[in-house]
């Protein structure tokens, strides 16, 4: 705790370091871990001499910087969202993963892509927001969180049976959709093995509304935290601050599940780390813990490439191998 | 007849009744008249009623029970409403080392499933009860704590199964709890395990009454309480790591069926016991049944269907549970 500390003291160094985490890992996340073996060098040569007919910069081009940039994105706003989840519910585990809004989300993206029902006839994106909407409510109205006398055991608890009662419905369907497709495995633990720039044309403005709509609320969050009758006191409109929470959370999961199936535990290590480093504002809180899902995210991918190549582990697979220890960690140290 | 031989009565009848449609039922269905002539003397159908479907319905109800009893033992030493094997990780133990055994020997024998199984079960329960040591959580904690590990396990096989992929049906057994090509080379293996651990169980069971009281009272009263702890948490851990062994991790029986036993007959152990094991027996074998007939030829793993079932029943736990 040491050195949390002293670097909780320097303004700039914390920051610093930080970033510079984020973007090794996305440099190395450009030419790392590939079955085409590229170098640094052929970064640098797309940077002095662009060459279209050179088959390590288009490799680079139109397949590694797409994936490196969504995952950068994608961990930010899981990291975001997971924050704001804090915020709001003043649960230390609060998170998508917990609260089953990562895998709502990928129940219905699962009924929508093998076309069951009226599911088929819903954009994707629609599909994984009602998804996520469903997940939440459930956890939200069978964990008593509606009520005020609510408990944060039993709403984590709660949380982790629907998520199993969801996960189960995902399986059966896939399973009777497609006996034979291996890759359902891949999509349900979270991989971003089939990402293209039209991915990435996806993700972009949805997040960036929906992260807007987030730091617009963080002023809210921080009077929150005294407690919702301080914050209504002074002047805090507690349901317009909990519809917009609220909202930026399924926007910025649904997206994220849309693209790259449930990574979990990434809007849950987080926030906390960031609260380790930095202080309690919600205004420094918010884009540290997105930076910091970035960068879990982006190491999680080239783990995910490094580990058995040429062949791909889901990234969610990674990070749920770290996760549940830091959850493990976080119950018994009584962070509840 | 006393209300409860009544109700045992009708449970193995139930049960029976539930073998005989499984038989019946399938990708091809067979009426009685053939079943039962298979059964006797073979024929045409030997293979899918004798060879196919009856060792399956063996293992459901041997898995069933080996389930329900180990969730009843749990639930009465730990005295916390909300453990069960599957919850507190020993499953996801026993799941992962029988997995990563089959993965590396994929001809290892059968005989040998279910002593790994052991080893892995009881490795994961010595991770929690050292945990329990250092922190002493509240029983929900603890509940939380062992989710979360059998969440980690269960990533691990989730990890392990996509280094070596196998056939999907066969990656199932192992992440959801399946009965899938299970026959009776799978019988036998764990016939003796069970014949051992289920009646030392109903030994334990009359002890664990005392145990209901509380320590003190139960010292007071010449059990030997250490003993009787470790005793039932050795056969629990056992119970659970053998039917894990053979069809993996079939969530939710063995927190459901000691519930809904003393739904049934009130919180005697004694009595609980049996209802609890024929409880379990019943809802693995309807959930594979319901898991083959689905939607035929295609299967379903059990797993998921007790999970559609056990996580709603959770829930309602959750609701009347105080004492977080």
């Amino acid at each position: 705790m040491n050195i949390l500390s002293s670097a909780r003291q320097s303004k700039t160094l914390t920051p610093a370091l930080l970033l510079s985490t984020l973007i090794l890992g996305f440099i190395i996340s450009l030419y790392g871990q590939s079955e085409f073996s590229l170098q640094a060098n052929d970064l640098w040569q797309i940077m002095i001499a662009p060459d279209s007919q050179d088959i390590k910069q288009q490799v680079i081009l139109s397949l590694r910087l797409p994936r490196s940039l969504v995952a950068c994105l994608i961990g930010f706003n899981l990291g975001v969202a997971g924050l704001l989840m804090q915020g709001l519910t003043r649960n230390p585990l609060a998170s998508p993963t917990l609260f089953a809004i990562n895998s709502g989300a990928a129940c219905l993206m699962a009924l929508n892509s093998i076309g069951f029902a009226f599911f088929s006839a819903l954009p994707s994106e629609l599909a994984t927001f009602s998804g996520a909407l469903l997940g939440g409510l459930l956890v939200f109205s069978l964990g008593g969180g509606l009520r005020s006398d609510s408990n944060a055991l039993r709403l984590i608890l709660a949380g982790i049976a629907v998520n199993g009662l969801l996960s189960s419905l995902t399986r059966a369907a896939l399973i009777i959709a497609d006996d034979t497709a291996y890759s359902i495995l891949h999509w349900l633990s979270g991989s971003f093995s089939e990402i293209d720039w039209h991915s990435w044309s996806q993700l972009w403005p949805l997040s960036l509304v929906a992260l807007l709509l987030a730091f617009s609320t963080s002023r809210g969050l921080n009077l929150n935290a005294l407690g919702e009758q301080t914050a209504n006191s002074l002047g805090i409109n507690i349901t317009w601050l909990r519809v917009r929470v609220c909202l930026a959370v399924l926007l910025l999961t649904s997206i994220s599940v849309t693209l790259a199936g449930p990574i979990v535990f990434v809007g849950l290590i987080a926030p906390h780390l960031a609260r380790a480093l930095f202080n309690n504002n919600h205004l420094v809180l918010l884009p540290a813990s997105g930076l910091l899902g970035a960068a879990l995210v982006c190491w999680a991918d080239l783990l995910s490439r490094s580990i058995i190549p040429p062949a791909e582990t889901p990234v969610g697979i990674i990070t749920a191998l770290i996760g549940t220890p830091f959850f493990i960690f976080l119950v018994l140290k009584g962070k509840l | 007849m006393t209300r409860y031989t009544q109700l045992l009565l009708s449970g193995f009848l139930l049960l029976f009744l539930l073998a005989g449609v499984s038989l019946t039922m399938g990708a091809e269905s067979l009426p009685i008249k053939t079943v039962l002539q298979t059964l006797m003397h073979g024929g045409d159908q030997d293979f899918i009623v004798n060879y196919y479907r009856l060792p399956r319905i063996l293992i459901s109800i041997l898995v069933g029970m080996g389930l329900a009893i180990s969730g009843v033992l749990t639930q009465g030493i730990i005295r916390n409403p909300l453990a069960s094997p599957d919850l507190m990780g020993i499953s996801g133990g026993a799941g992962l080392a029988a997995c990563t055994v089959l993965l590396i020997w994929p001809n290892i024998g059968n005989v040998w499933l279910p002593p790994i199984a052991l080893l892995g079960g009881f490795s994961a329960a010595l991770v929690i009860w050292l945990l329990n040591r250092w922190h002493d959580p509240s029983p929900a904690r603890l509940a939380l704590v062992g989710i979360a590990i059998s969440a980690f396990l269960s990533s691990c096989i989730n990890f392990l199964l996509i280094l070596h992929p196998v056939e999907i049906n066969s990656a199932m057994i192992w992440l959801t709890g399946s009965l899938w090509g299970r026959n009776w080379d799978y019988v036998w293996p764990m016939l003796p395990w069970l014949t051992v651990l289920v009646p030392f169980s109903f030994y334990l069971a009359w002890s664990l009454d005392l145990f209901a009281l509380g320590e003190d009272t139960a010292d007071a009263l010449g059990v030997n309480t250490k003993g009787l702890q470790i005793a039932a948490l050795l056969s629990a851990v056992a119970l659970a790591s053998v039917s894990v062994a053979v069809c993996g991790t079939i969530g939710f029986v063995g927190l459901l069926a000691p519930h809904l036993a003393r739904l049934l007959v009130g919180s005697r152990h004694k009595l609980v016991l049996p209802v609890a094991a024929l409880v379990g027996a019943l809802l693995v074998l309807s959930a594979d049944t319901l898991a083959r007939n689905l939607a035929p030829p295609l299967e379903l793993p059990a797993g998921v269907l007790t999970a559609i079932i056990g996580a709603p029943y959770f829930l309602f736990l959750l609701h009347r549970y105080k004492g977080y």
